[in-house]
Parts: structure tokens; C-alpha cells; sequence
């Protein structure tokens, strides 16, 4: 298809949706027309909570999203106090995340396009959609990324028009581990478990012993859970005989010390390989401020710094979406309505970042 | 479409007939709802739109028949269609394009 005609506006705007966990979020994007400078028009969430002790499921979660999507599309376009004429496209999440939740959103995507008069759509990688928000926000040049959420975990760089993945979690992602590990603990999920778990870390005073797996350019997860639940129910065990033990607190703090640091050596094996100094902390995870840390000290120490941005950008939202999107959509870039398809698995590496020399 | 030998594979199914005020509406829920494909291999969907009676040639109707090879195969599919369905006529309800920007009367 041919590049859009450009229409003769200061800016392009873009609508964005967003729903591959268990955030709802939908924001509006404007590029001037000249320069290409992003600025965020409005950036609404809703986050599916679901009990302590539990994590939320994808048909939970797809209702949710379905039951949501109308109050924060009209927040949105309130906040950012467009007409629905102005808007050039309607970005949507097409991958990677959960089914349910993804085709739940794709299809109010979808519903918007056709009302509005066949707007087009874009299809957005949900991770690209990241790199490209922590870029703009942070104005990092040409960082190694590091990608930590609840569902993904990579390393990535990029190089000649793709974001290349140069390191990842082998088995479940660290954000995964944290929060079922919230869920061992029966840590509320409220704001989420993650968050919760960072605050009770601050009050850990014993470093306990748990396994250290980074494998190359790789690490794994999965082992360290398991033990980490074996602490916790042994934990729970002298507790209930009167015994002195250690205390969630410290289980919790372990438990980020451990994780954090093999973040922080596979990042910083990706910086001496591709001889870059910068850092871009982005993904809900990115949020820890104790994970900041650990990867500035790193970053110091090579005489780099380490760019992230704040909970609105790094925890799932529809901005970066609308930003990604139409970042592809000002190259020519446009999904058909017949293949607007979600899609479980979407590699990072499988989308062609024409818009980046 | 149907043949003797697709009955006998997917022998319990279910037609529905859902009524739109015109058919641009019943068109939008149609494109909207059939890009997904059915996830089982048990269900076989057909949508389309259709006339309510032989009075108007207006296809204000969605019609959805659904083919499985189980009744619970045949109920789970069918109430995802509707859950999808009553999204659709929610954002149709609040966002179409005259309800946000009313025409000025």
C-alpha cells in the first residue's frame, strides 16, 4: 500500500490500545507533521486486580478488558480533547501477551476503525512498542535495552533496522517470578505484586541463600523459584513451631538481590559486546527502584548511565502503542482489517523498523 | 455449504439471528467479529448478514451458525461469540461516530 497521503495538519494522531496482560490502557499520541516530535495527549489505564494468593486468567482478564474498554477509550479522547476526524490511525497490541485478552481489545480496535469511518489500524509489537516509548521519553540515543516485565525478559539491541535480542530469559520472565512468588507469600496484588514485594524488600535485613542462574547471555528463573517457595514454606513451618526464622521481608529482599544482579551481568555483557555504555530500563519491572540502582552502579562503573522512565511509560500502557504505531504508520506501514489478528508469540526481532537508519 | 458428511462430524448446531438498526451497524459487527478465527478444530462458525424478511433487501441481521462436534463445545463457543458481541453493541451504544460528536440540530 502506498504511503498516506499526508494531510495538511501541524500533526498526526494517533489512537492506541493496549491489553496483552492484565492492563487496560488507551492513549492518544500527536507527531508534528514537521518534525516528528511526540507529545502525549492522554495516557489512561485500568489494571485488572485479582485476589492475594492469586495471579488473573486470561478469560478474567479478557472481561475485564472488554468491560473497561469503553470508559477509558471516552477518558482518552476527553483528556486529549481531539475529534474523532483528527485521529490517523488506530493502533492496537497484535503480540506478543495472552490470547484472550489481546483479540479482546484488537476487536474494540477493530469496532473503532469501521464506526470512525475506516480509519486504519496498525498491529503493534508489544515489546517494540516499550523501546520506542523508553526512547522517546528518555531521549536515550542508542542504549542496550533491557526489557523486564511480567512476561517478557530480554536483553536487546539495535542494529541495522531491527531490535535485536541479544539475551532473554530461558524459561519464565523475572516479573513471572516475582509475582508468583507474591502469590506464595499471599502479597497483596494491589497496586501489583511486584510493587508490594520491592517495598517489603526495603526491610529485609538477612541475604539467605538462593541459586544464581545466568547461563551466557541467557538466565533462568524457574529454579529460583522453586527454591525460593521452599524457603518460604519452611519459613512458614518454624513459624508455626515457635521457632526463630527469617521473615518474608527477607525473603523478598533475597529474592530481588539475586534476580536483579543477573539482570544486571547479562546487561552488561550485551553493553561489552555491542561497546555501549547506555542503559534503557523499560517494562514494568523497570519500575524498581532498587533494579535502577544496582543497573546505575553497574553502568557507573563503565562510565555510562542508565535511562528509564516513570510508572506511566514503563508499566503497560496504550501511549506506547499510539507512539509505535505510528512511528510505522508515517512509513507506510498499515495492517488490513482481515489480518488485525493477535498473536501469542511475537519476537521482538520480526518487526522491520524502517522508520530507524 | 453443508454436506451429509460435515452433519455427521459436527452434529449439534446453532443458528442465530441478531437484529441491528441498519445495516451499516450489522456490516461493522460482521468484519469486526470474523477476523479471529474459531480456536478448536471441534466448531465451525459462519457469519453473514442477511435480510430480516423478505420486505427490505436492507442486511440489517447478523446471522451466526455455529457447527460442533459437541454440545459443550457447541456452548462454549457460542458464549464467547456473545461476550464479543455484546462488547461490540457496547462500543456501537457509546462511541459511534454521531454519539461523541452529536450533528448540530
Amino acid at each position: 500500500m502506498a504511503a498516506p497521503i499526508p494531510k495538511n495538519k501541524r500533526r498526526r494522531i494517533a489512537l492506541g490500545c493496549e491489553g496483552s496482560a492484565n492492563k487496560l490502557g488507551i492513549g492518544v499520541i500527536a507527531h508534528d507533521a514537521v518534525t516528528g516530535e511526540p507529545t502525549v495527549l492522554s495516557n489512561v489505564r485500568h489494571t485488572f486486580v485479582s485476589p492475594p494468593g492469586t495471579g488473573f486468567l486470561p478469560k478474567d482478564t479478557a472481561a475485564h478488558h472488554r468491560s473497561f474498554f469503553v470508559r477509558v477509550a471516552k477518558q482518552a479522547l476527553a483528556d486529549a480533547g481531539i475529534s474523532i476526524s483528527e485521529i490517523d490511525c488506530i493502533c492496537y497490541t497484535r503480540g506478543p501477551g495472552m490470547g484472550g485478552p489481546l483479540t479482546s481489545v484488537a476487536i474494540g480496535a477493530r469496532t473503532l476503525s469501521l464506526l470512525w469511518g475506516n480509519i486504519p489500524l496498525v498491529g503493534v509489537n508489544h515489546c517494540v512498542g516499550h523501546i520506542e516509548m523508553g526512547r522517546a521519553i528518555t531521549g536515550a540515543q542508542n542504549p542496550v535495552v533491557l526489557y523486564v516485565s511480567g512476561g517478557n525478559t530480554q536483553v536487546i539491541a539495535y542494529a541495522e533496522q531491527r531490535y535485536r535480542i541479544f539475551g532473554e530469559a530461558l524459561d519464565i520472565a523475572v516479573g513471572n517470578c516475582l509475582d508468583r512468588f507474591a502469590r506464595t507469600l499471599e502479597i497483596s496484588n494491589d497496586p501489583a505484586p511486584g510493587y508490594n514485594i520491592e517495598q517489603l524488600a526495603r526491610r529485609g535485613q538477612t541475604l539467605l541463600d538462593l541459586p544464581y542462574a545466568v547461563k551466557g547471555m541467557d538466565c533462568s528463573f524457574s529454579g529460583i523459584l522453586t527454591r525460593a517457595d521452599e524457603l518460604a514454606a519452611q519459613m512458614k513451618k518454624e513459624l508455626s513451631q515457635g521457632k526463630e526464622t527469617f521473615t518474608p521481608a527477607d525473603l523478598c529482599f533475597t529474592l530481588q538481590e539475586t534476580v536483579f544482579a543477573m539482570l544486571v551481568e547479562i546487561t552488561e555483557r550485551a553493553m561489552a559486546h555491542v561497546g555501549s555504555n547506555q542503559v534503557l530500563i523499560v517494562g514494568g519491572v523497570g519500575c524498581n527502584e532498587r533494579l535502577q540502582e544496582m543497573m546505575c552502579a553497574m553502568a557507573a562503573e563503565r562510565g555510562g548511565s542508565v535511562y528509564a522512565t516513570d510508572e506511566r511509560f514503563c508499566i503497560d500502557n496504550g501511549i506506547m502503542i499510539a507512539h509505535a504505531g505510528l512511528l510505522a504508520y508515517e512509513t507506510g506501514f498499515q495492517t488490513p482489517l482481515d489480518e488485525s489478528t493477535c498473536t501469542q508469540r511475537f519476537r521482538t526481532d520480526e518487526v522491520f523498523v524502517k522508520w530507524r537508519n | 455449504m453443508a454436506t451429509d458428511s460435515s452433519a455427521l462430524e459436527f452434529p449439534c448446531s446453532l443458528t442465530l439471528n441478531i437484529p441491528f438498526p441498519d445495516a451499516r451497524l450489522s456490516s461493522i459487527a460482521l468484519q469486526a467479529i470474523r477476523v479471529d478465527k474459531e480456536l478448536s478444530a471441534m466448531v465451525q462458525r459462519h457469519l453473514s448478514t442477511v435480510a430480516p424478511s423478505e420486505d427490505t433487501t436492507e442486511k440489517s441481521v447478523l446471522q451466526v451458525e455455529y457447527k460442533a462436534t459437541t454440545n459443550r463445545m457447541l456452548r462454549v463457543a457460542v458464549n464467547s461469540f456473545m461476550d464479543s458481541l455484546a462488547f461490540v453493541l457496547e462500543v456501537m451504544e457509546e462511541l459511534d461516530a454521531d454519539v461523541l460528536e452529536p450533528p448540530s440540530s
